[in-house]
């Protein structure tokens, strides 16, 4: 083995380490080897000893170094990182306690006036759509057919139930391309708007939970 | 007749080879190999669990076309390698005791 294979087993051995503590730790050993001589190589590879032995080592250091202490650091550092940076909880329940009087009657009749407003609108756009989608193919169909039944009715003037039934014919060809074509276009939006309406949903969920987690990490 | 090496022992020599002057992994192995049998792949969990516990710090310098970690003790170093050698001094005389009659 020279040493660009023992680096390269000792790169596999390491996998599972984070980026940063591989990167460290094969470096070291880079420098190791550019440190010992290239006419020291297999003396050195030969006193560290297999790259599975040197690789366990150090992942035995790691799980050590990082099972308590660590996580200890972490959060003892993300600690007052946060206190820093946020507004003092005192100051917080102040602020929202003063803003109550004015914010909920505020505050309210707007959220109640924008929530109206937003069901109206969606109420009429699901009706228009719906007037759209299944009134008018609907009708221009059941039209087509009534004239088609009619025309059999006016079988003594055989010129106007011709016509009739021609007219009757021409719209039912007219309602099935209405069908087609409304069938096309919902297989074409519905799905990019109904993806669109999960993801706003998911947008304003994720929001809401945000927003609590931060309070919750700022009052403890 | 060789002792087993304690980690806590060769966290005390390491730092105490790192006081003396900064200096980089090959050398300190070097140093260490002279007095403890160890092997190569020892040290490397040790300089960096020290260094992780604020020990030690690390620069990069230049030499012969690339660059060269070095370790340099950190004051918390100094004041955990004072600890060592109490603990050392205390250790030794109570061996001594018993080996050669206090």
């Amino acid at each position: 083995m020279n040493r660009n294979e023992y680096m390269a087993a000792l790169r596999r051995a390491l996998s599972v380490l984070p980026e940063e503590e591989r990167a460290s730790a094969l470096r070291y050993y880079e420098e190791y080897f550019d440190d010992a001589g290239p006419e020291n190589e297999q003396r050195v590879i030969a006193d560290l000893g297999a790259p599975e032995t040197v690789a366990e080592q150090i992942l035995a250091d790691y799980r050590e170094l990082t099972a308590v202490p660590q996580q200890d650091a972490g959060s003892t550092a993300a600690k007052p990182n946060h206190r820093r940076r946020g507004v003092p909880p005192w100051l917080l329940v102040v602020l929202v306690l003063l803003a109550i009087p004015v914010g909920v009657p505020l505050i309210g009749g707007l959220a109640i006036g924008a929530a109206g407003t937003v069901a109206g609108l969606l109420i009429a756009a699901v009706a228009v759509v719906l007037a759209f989608v299944v009134v008018l193919p609907l009708t221009l169909l059941v039209a087509g057919v009534a004239l088609c039944g009619f025309s059999f009715a006016l079988w003594g003037a055989p010129a106007s139930a011709v016509t009739t039934l021609g007219c009757g014919l021409a719209l039912f060809a007219l309602g099935v391309l209405v069908t087609l074509l409304i069938i096309k276009l919902c297989t074409l939006f519905v799905p990019p708007l109904v993806r669109g309406f999960v993801a706003i949903i998911r947008w304003l969920v994720d929001k809401l939970r945000g927003r609590t987690r931060s309070n919750g990490g700022g009052t403890q | 007749m060789s002792y087993p090496v304690s980690s806590s022992l060769l966290d005390g020599i390491v730092l105490a080879v790192v006081e003396r002057e900064s200096t980089y992994g090959y050398r300190i192995t070097q140093d260490v190999q002279k007095v403890l049998d160890i092997s190569e792949s020892t040290l490397y969990p040790v300089l960096r669990r020290l260094q992780k516990d604020g020990c030690l710090t690390t620069y990069d310098e230049a030499f012969a076309g690339r660059n060269r970690r070095y370790y340099k003790i950190t004051e918390h170093g100094r004041a955990l390698l004072r600890q060592h050698r109490i603990d050392w001094q205390n250790y030794r005389n109570g061996i001594d005791s018993i080996f050669f009659g206090g």
